[in-house]
């Protein structure tokens, strides 16, 4: 048994899947917290079932995108090293930012040191404000971490109670201010979600499940809730990942596909590569603020099927608001939904409804009715179209900085539509049809969301730094770092190997070992470094990573 | 307020050989600094993708011998597209101005190309301006050489033409690379004048060039009223480039940006891959965007503390005072030396290649013309170092020339066609004004066409 719970914007969803059939769905409107919705998707679930029996339980909740959302987290001090670069003033990410001198070089040499009695004062500082949490955060912090590990050991010393994120334990890439910020959310989200975390571990263990319990990831993948603890800005954002692995669930070919979500007012789209969600180049941004955290490539556009149609100074608009439900169903004014219905004879609802709502705008618009149906038809598929259009474009316009990729531009080839959603079994058939590809709107698909969750895999990324002049490397998780034992004739394929081994170590450790075996290569760099006219060293760059998909245990769950 | 368009193409598969100093490595600490900066985040800046400049875009500057093809690797096309996207994006009006950090350098590449000079092959700056020219319709051009080494390429491919005012400040080429770049260094009679060469002192400090642009390059700007300004942005006046003997620093580079304004920097050279690149690459962002970057030095830059001396200031002071009166009089110059010359102006030149050990032979015929910039003739001879030769013969018609010099400068080239086939391995027709670029291959005596001719506004 696979159960999968998804909270949504009005609703939590939640599934049970055995042997590849879908068991039993569960939809609970919001009331309460969060937890308690969750809690109550569950038991309904588990209803007259073995709760020994579930082999695995996934959880996508919003908790922390809502956190953000309301900036209900705790007060944070945000301790900076930025070092030479940029003025401090564009640092504007806390109100209660400290800037410590300090510097450190791209290959990681430490190029100023930070003084103690600065580092003191800080501290000293929070603490009067009795601020309780802390992140910090260097320049460069991800080639050598010991500016911020000395403060962080600053901090436990003089204030013991205070719960210390560091930018070199939350991020990989280039990219300071994203790595303040991405320190700073994860800080500040912490204290709930660990409470969270702990409800959740004792209803489980109420309940008598022995499964692993997971959180699923703006990424499209799933981490094991104790690690959640130490990275809870990572579940963020998962609730469009949960729908986009719901879509991969329901479509498994491994295709270029476009996933649209077309709910009651809006539509979301996300690209998948050869059956592989693609992620954002940037990550995902907080309040104005880019950060690490890695999610889905997602555009969003405010339409959907009770988007309402009405007259604007003489013109058609779809309006990004909902007044209700479709004329059809009982709603007071035409929406989308009713335009389809008329167009295509769908016969949803009572499409006596839709004809009469229609004909009311058509005549101040001075046009027929199906005129008017046929009108908002074209603006609905064509601004879909161009949406995923723009998005295709965006992809194969990434930044790139070699020769090869710059002539070999790369072109996304459309093979089909994945729609989900209330409202795209009536739209995408059509849309699939102007774009010429075939579709693909499952039985299921009301509940992708939810099936996502259940099935989606663990993922893991890390990246390696090695320089052999200094005869190092640095692995952004968890403070792994170590000397190369054979600079001279270390190659490529050795940095690789060393990358590769450290995954499969982690994921072991993660509950993800059954996964290591499919874990690859996303960047190899190397770079000789002369100085003079002769070589002293090399440097490389691997990251490599087990991408999101879908679990071994799950099969499919049929047309 | 338009942000600053930012193209940043390092290369990164691209080298002459492993251990040159134009190699893989060049932006690779540069790229960590940018964006470890987030400078692609800032609402400031806009981040351009590069394209592949096209065959006409090359033959509209250069006659590379024996083709385009065996000059101008990928690397070369990406590398002159760069510019070519930059330039675009700031006619267009998206950006306020625009920084392409792209490699392979293009200032030392001369209109005929053997091969490479001074690890230049095709001429980034200059396949931009008569693009933009062409594209846009742009008339009066500046550019500021600012790499350490003379602009020779440059110079020489503008050397004939009022329009284009190139000036350049290096290192003075007695001590340097290419050993060219001297005051007397003027331009050809219809363009003597809008050349202005600022040989400098080896161990120069920020206060020295600053002066240099204060008292010389902004007079010149003011004056000439360029409704383009350009930047060829070397970075190895700096005072840890290993190929220079400079005392220029990152925050010297930034202040020079903001005082000159360029519309448009592109990269040249700078070789100091790790001690200089990273920080003279982010102050030139940063003073372009407007971005205060007083927090920004090099980590041993204080360490430093360089001193000016009185007499390389007084020797600045000189040549300031010199090529100001030189720029001055330039038009009364420029009808004197073509009084004097008559219908044409002929001149020798010899040319070394030393990337690839390449010695040419020019005899350059310039038409003079009294309302415009003409046409020229080059006759160039080169000894390639395997023993490989090629002599070649090349027509370039200007783009704002007059219909009279349009057809004579056509009818030159057809008539050198029918009757010295023999001495040549091939004719070529640079027609900018008909944006036409033919090439006869005399022994197989066939003619061909260069590439297409440019879409028209909104058809790209």
């Amino acid at each position: 048994m696979l159960l999968g719970i998804d909270v949504g914007g009005t609703s939590t969803d939640g599934v049970l899947i055995c042997d590849g059939c879908l068991e039993k769905s569960v939809k609970k409107q919001h009331r309460g917290d969060l937890t308690e919705s969750i809690l109550k998707v569950l038991d309904e679930l588990l209803e007259g079932r073995e709760a020994v029996k579930v082999q695995r339980l996934v959880i996508s909740t919003t908790l922390v995108t809502n956190l953000l959302a309301t900036r209900n987290g705790a007060r944070t001090a945000l301790i900076l090293i930025p070092g030479r670069g940029l003025p401090f003033s564009f640092y504007r990410i806390a109100p209660d930012t400290y800037f410590l001198k300090g510097s450190i070089d791209f290959r990681g040499n430490i190029t100023e040191e930070t003084p103690q009695e600065d580092i003191l004062a800080a501290i000293e500082d929070i603490k009067t404000k009795g601020i309780r949490h802390i992140a910090v955060a260097a320049k460069f912090s991800h080639r050598n971490r010991s500016l911020e590990q000395e403060v962080a050991r600053a901090i436990r010393e003089r204030c013991p109670e205070a719960m210390v994120t560091l930018g070199s334990e939350t991020a990989d890439r280039l990219n300071f201010p994203r790595r303040a910020a991405t320190a700073y959310y994860s800080a500040m989200t912490a204290p709930q979600w660990n409470e969270f975390a702990s409800c959740v571990e004792e209803a489980v263990r109420q309940r008598g499940l022995a499964a692993p319990v997971e959180i699923l990831k703006a990424d499209g993948g799933t981490m094991p809730l104790e690690v959640s603890r130490q990275r809870p800005l990572e579940t963020a954002y998962s609730g469009p990942a949960a729908s986009t692995m719901g879509a991969v669930a329901l479509s498994p070919r491994r295709e270029n596909a476009v996933m649209i979500d077309i709910g009651g007012t809006t539509s979301d789209i996300a690209l998948l590569i050869e059956g592989e969600p693609l992620h954002a180049s940037r990550g995902a941004c907080i309040d104005g603020c880019f950060t690490h955290i890695n999610a889905l490539a997602l555009r969003s556009m405010a339409l959907g099927g009770d988007s309402a149609l009405q007259a604007r100074e003489g013109r058609l608009e779809i309006s990004a608001k909902r007044l209700g439900p479709a004329a059809c169903f009982g709603g007071p004014a035409p929406t989308v939904t009713d335009a389809f219905n008329c167009y295509h004879s769908l016969a949803l609802g009572d499409a006596a409804r839709s004809q009469a709502a229609l004909a009311g705008l058509a005549a101040s618009l001075h046009m027929a009715p199906q005129e008017l149906a046929a009108a908002v038809v074209e603006q609905v598929l064509s601004r879909l179209q161009a949406l995923i259009e723009g998005m295709f474009r965006e992809w194969e316009n990434e930044p790139a900085y070699k020769v090869w990729e710059i002539v070999h531009r790369r072109k996304f080839k459309l093979e089909r539509l994945i729609g989900i959603g209330g409202a795209a079994e009536m739209i995408v058939p059509q849309l699939a049809k102007r774009m010429g590809v075939p579709f693909t709107v499952h039985r299921l698909s009301p509940v992708a969301n939810a099936l996502g969750a259940a099935v989606a895999r663990p993922t893991l990324s890390l990246h390696l730094y090695a320089d052999t002049q200094q005869k190092r490397f640095v692995i952004d998780q968890e403070g792994i770092e170590g000397t190369i034992p054979n600079p001279a004739t270390f190659q490529l394929a050795d940095a690789e190997a060393l990358a590769l081994e450290q995954l499969a170590r982690l994921a072991e450790e993660k509950g993800a070992g059954c996964y290591a075996k499919e874990s690859r290569v996303e960047l190899a760099e190397q770079f000789n470094m002369i100085r003079g006219w002769s070589r002293v060293g090399k440097i490389f760059q691997v990251r490599v990573q087990i991408a999101p998909g879908l679990i071994k245990e799950f099969k499919g769950v049929g047309a | 307020m338009k942000p600053t368009g930012l193209l940043f193409f390092p290369a990164f598969d691209w080298a002459i050989s492993p251990t040159h100093p134009e190699r893989e490595e060049r932006l690779l600490y540069t790229r960590d600094q940018i964006f470890e900066e987030g400078i692609m985040d800032l609402p400031q800046i806009r981040e351009y993708q590069p394209r592949l400049a096209s065959a006409s875009d090359i033959a509209r500057i250069h006659f590379c011998v024996p083709s385009i093809e065996r000059l101008a690797t990928e690397a070369h096309l990406v590398s002159a597209g760069g510019a070519l996207v930059i330039g675009d994006a700031f006619m267009k009006g998206e950006i306020k101005n625009g920084f392409a950090i792209i490699r392979p350098p293009g200032h030392h590449a001369m209109t005929v190309a053997h091969g490479n000079r001074g690890f230049c092959n095709i001429n980034n700056e200059a396949i931009m301006i008569e693009y933009l020219r062409r594209k846009y319709g742009l008339h009066r051009i500046a550019i500021v050489d600012t790499d350490v080494h003379h602009g020779d390429g440059t110079q020489e491919i503008f050397y004939h033409d009022p329009d284009v005012l190139f000036i350049s400040f290096h290192q003075d080429g007695r001590t340097l690379y290419p050993g060219s770049g001297f005051v007397e260094e003027l331009g050809w009679p219809p363009a003597w004048g809008t050349t202005i060469n600022i040989p400098l002192a080896p161990y120069t400090t920020d206060e020295g060039i600053l002066y240099a642009v204060d008292s010389l390059i902004l007079p010149l700007l003011e004056e000439f009223q360029p409704e383009l300004v350009i930047n060829s942005a070397g970075q190895d006046n700096h005072y840890s480039d290993p190929l220079a003997n400079m005392n220029f620093s990152a925050g010297g580079y930034a202040e020079l940006n903001r005082r000159i304004a360029p519309h448009i920097a592109v990269l040249e050279g700078g070789y100091s891959v790790e001690t200089a690149l990273p920080y003279i690459n982010l102050a030139l962002i940063m003073a372009m965007a407007g971005i205060d970057s007083s927090n920004l030095r090099e980590p041993d830059y204080e360490r430093r503390a360089f001193r000016e001396s009185p007499d390389n200031m007084e020797r600045l002071k000189r040549i300031a005072t010199l090529q100001l009166e030189n720029f001055r009089r330039r038009e009364e110059m420029q009808a004197d030396l073509k009084k004097k010359h008559g219908d044409f102006f002929s001149t020798y030149r010899r040319i070394y290649y030393d990337t690839d050990n390449i010695s040419e032979n020019q005899e350059i015929r310039l038409r003079l013309c009294d309302r415009c910039c003409s046409y020229r003739v080059i006759d160039s001879a080169a000894a390639h170092a395997m023993g490989e030769s090629y002599r070649v013969l090349c027509f370039s018609i200007s783009l704002y020339s007059c219909p009279d010099c349009q057809q004579e400068a056509r009818e030159a080239y057809r008539h050198s066609l029918e009757r010295f086939l023999g001495h040549y391995d091939f004719i070529y027709l640079q027609d900018r004004a008909a944006d036409e670029y033919l090439c006869f291959d005399c022994s197989g005596f066939e003619e061909r066409g260069i590439g297409g001719r440019m879409p028209g506004e909104g058809e790209d």
